[in-house]
């Protein structure tokens, strides 16, 4: 049985990392179960790695593209074996209704109304694009650190951030005329 | 104009939407549970190389026959048969069949299962819940799934069939023996 020395040693090393983690994990699956299996996913790669994680001045980034490698692998495969997940076809923002902080209901019923707007956009955007444009606009990820996750170049993540905030405005400006909202 | 319309009208205001845009938070004590689970995969894994060394192939447990399609479907769902179950032992791989008899060839018909906390299926380790895309002949269809049970557990297996608004349910209990020596406790629960 695992020593519990070993675990305590893994969870001081990357408890700090978990929030950051699964915040990229929901971004990249789009939904709660499909992000918390990847996330225990690499948990469990990670698990056999502490020394080596250890060893690392930045732990956060080799989980990121561990996670990242995961989720592309396990994407292929599905599209291979047409697997996918229970949630799958859900929006994505499951946790639209919990948005708040707008002193007024009815900004907040426009917001959530815009959000949900949102939703339905990001899902029509190529996996490529819609990774790519929730890391750095709504995570905040630089060019850099995107570049660094993905091992895509930086000028293809601009290229694509780009094209993704094109295309979502198209989209967004297009279901607002069609749905007449 | 709409006022998603008005929301997108510059990459300011997208970015600003994209901000806000949330993400659900994990389930209550995940973190807690999944370090748990992957401590306990790393110790499975070392205790249970030489026993997947070893495993020349499961043995075919659980023969359930199904049936779906027409009328089936639509009926209530009847009183609770007894449940069918098998016992498999901890850590030793036990392949189950289910036997989907159709009527008619189905296409498109999503399949999920749902393991119960404490059983995987091999393969997808840490995961609860799994679904294909996949067709039935007419006929029978058959589904070998290699169960493995991680901690002593007495649970549900669910597999759930649906096509278009149809769907139907079938539970299998999976049970276990009580280890002898495991002591599990989650960290930091």
């Amino acid at each position: 049985m695992t020593d519990r020395n070993d675990q305590l040693a893994f969870e001081r090393l990357l408890r700090p990392h978990f929030d950051r983690l699964y915040r990229l994990a929901y971004r990249l699956c789009g939904n709660r179960p499909d992000a918390e299996d990847l996330f225990q996913e690499v948990l469990i790669k990670a698990f056999d790695r502490t020394d080596t994680l250890a060893s690392l001045d930045d732990p956060g980034t080799w989980l990121g593209r561990v996670m990242y490698n995961r989720f592309v692998d396990t994407t292929r495969k599905r599209a291979r074996r047409r697997l996918t997940t229970v949630e799958e076809g859900e929006l994505a923002g499951g946790g639209l209704a919990d948005l708040g902080g707008n002193p007024s209901a009815e900004t907040d019923a426009a917001r959530l109304e815009s959000l949900r707007t949102l939703d339905l956009a990001l899902a029509k955007l190529s996996e490529e694009h819609r990774v790519v444009v929730l890391l750095h606009d709504s995570e905040g990820y630089k060019i850099q650190e995107i570049e660094s996750l993905t091992g895509i170049k930086a000028g293809t993540v601009k290229s694509r951030l780009h094209r993704a905030r094109a295309r979502l405005k198209e989209i967004l400006t297009l279901d607002g005329t069609e749905n007449g909202s | 104009m709409t006022h998603s319309e008005k929301t997108i009208a510059n990459d300011e205001a997208l970015i600003s939407l994209l901000r806000d845009y949330p993400v659900e938070e994990p389930g209550a004590d995940f973190y807690d549970k999944a370090l748990a689970r992957a401590a306990r995969a790393s110790a499975r894994r070392q205790r249970t190389r030489w026993l997947l060394t070893g495993f020349g192939g499961a043995v075919a447990a659980g023969i359930v026959a199904w049936m779906i399609g027409g009328a089936m479907l639509f009926s209530p769902t009847p009183v609770a048969p007894e449940m069918p179950g098998v016992t498999i032992a901890l850590e030793a791989p036990r392949e189950v069949s289910f036997v989907f008899a159709s009527a008619q060839p189905l296409d498109n018909a999503t399949l999920t299962i749902e393991l119960p906390d404490g059983v995987e299926l091999a393969g997808f380790p840490g995961k609860r819940a799994i679904s294909w895309e996949t067709s039935l002949d007419a006929g029978k269809n058959h589904l070998p799934l290699t169960l493995i049970a991680t901690r002593a557990t007495d649970g549900i297996v669910v597999a759930r069939l649906e096509h278009d608004t149809r769907s139907k349910t079938f539970r299998l209990r999976v049970t276990t023996k009580q280890p002898d020596q495991w002591n599990g406790t989650p960290q930091g629960a």
